[in-house]
C-alpha cells in the first residue's frame, strides 16, 4: 500500500473529521489548528508520508476512525 | 496497514515450570528517546538562544522507515532509513519550525511565548512514552539494535524543559561553557 497520501485527500479528511479547523502556509510548513491546538509541521508537499498525518491526527485529537475511513492514516 | 492504536508494548517473559526465569525479552514498538538541541535564532529586532531537553518516540513503521515522533515538543514527526537519519531530519524540522515562529513573531516576548507553547502542548504520545519507558525498565535489559550503541540516560537526570533566552542584551556575557551539542539518547533506568 502507499506510504503517503495526496494533500487533496488530507484536506477532505480534515473537512469531514476536523470541522472548524484552519489551515495556512508558513514559510517551511503547513500550519493546522483544531481543538484549540496547533500543528505547525505538516509538510508542504503534494504527497505527504502517512507518519506525518498520523502524528497530526493524534496531536490535534482528530477522530481516528474518521481519519481511517479516508485512508490517510 | 499496521494498527497504530493497538497496545504499543508487549512484554514476553519465558518462565519454565518451577525453574527461574532464564530468559526474558521485552519487545516494544516504541522506543523512548531523550534529545538535547541548541539553536540561535534571529528574529525581528532580536537574537534568541533556544536550548531544549526533550523527549521523542522512535518507531519502525510498516513503510520500513524509522519514525521519530515528538513528545516534548509533540507536534513534530520525521522519518529516515535508520535512526540516525530520522534524528537528523527531526532536528532539521525542529529548526525550521523555530524559523517559522521567529518570522511570525513581532518581538522577542511573542517568540518566547510561542516557542514555549509549541514545546509544552502535549498529546497522547506522552503517555506512550511513559509506557515504553516502563517496558524498558521492567525488562532491565539492554536496548535492542540499533539502539544499543546510543548513550543511555535516566530521564530523572535530565528533565524535559526548554529555555528561550534573549542574547542581544548589553549585560549578556558569552561563555564557551554555554555551548550544547545535539544529542539523542535512550531513556533508561535511573
Amino acid at each position: 500500500m502507499s506510504a503517503s497520501a495526496a494533500f487533496a485527500d488530507i484536506k477532505k479528511m480534515l473537512d469531514e473529521c476536523a470541522p472548524g479547523h484552519t489551515l495556512r502556509l508558513a514559510n517551511h510548513s503547513r500550519v493546522v489548528t483544531y481543538n484549540n491546538k496547533l500543528y505547525r509541521t505538516l509538510p508542504k508537499f503534494d504527497n505527504i508520508e502517512l507518519g506525518h498525518i498520523r502524528k497530526m491526527v493524534r496531536h490535534l485529537g482528530i477522530n481516528q476512525e474518521c481519519a481511517k475511513r479516508h485512508g490517510v492514516i | 496497514m499496521q494498527d497504530h492504536y493497538k497496545p504499543i508494548t508487549t512484554v514476553q517473559g519465558v518462565p519454565s515450570g518451577n525453574k527461574l526465569m532464564t530468559e526474558a525479552s521485552v519487545e516494544s514498538k516504541n522506543h523512548p528517546i531523550m534529545i538535547t538541541l541548541q539553536d540561535t535564532i534571529s528574529g525581528d529586532g532580536f537574537l534568541a538562544g533556544v536550548t531544549l531537553s526533550g523527549r521523542a518516540l522512535m518507531r519502525k513503521e510498516d513503510d520500513g522507515k524509522w519514525w521519530m515522533y515528538g513528545v516534548r515538543p509533540a507536534a513534530i514527526a520525521e522519518s529516515g532509513s535508520n535512526i540516525e537519519e530520522a534524528f537528523l531530519r527531526f532536528r532539521q524540522k525542529y529548526k525550521e519550525t523555530l524559523f517559522d515562529i521567529a518570522q511570525e513573531s513581532r518581538d522577542f516576548e511573542a517568540f518566547r511565548a510561542e516557542v514555549e507553547r509549541f514545546f509544552y502542548e502535549g498529546d497522547e504520545d506522552e503517555q506512550a512514552w511513559g509506557v515504553a519507558l516502563r517496558a524498558v525498565r521492567s525488562g532491565n535489559i539492554a536496548p535492542p539494535e540499533p539502539f544499543s550503541k546510543l548513550r543511555r540516560e535516566s530521564p530523572e537526570s535530565r528533565p524535559s524543559q526548554i529555555g528561550v533566552e534573549r542574547l542581544d542584551r548589553k549585560d549578556k556575557r558569552f561563555m564557551s561553557s554555554d555551548n550544547v551539542t545535539d544529542t539523542f539518547s535512550v531513556a533508561q533506568a535511573a
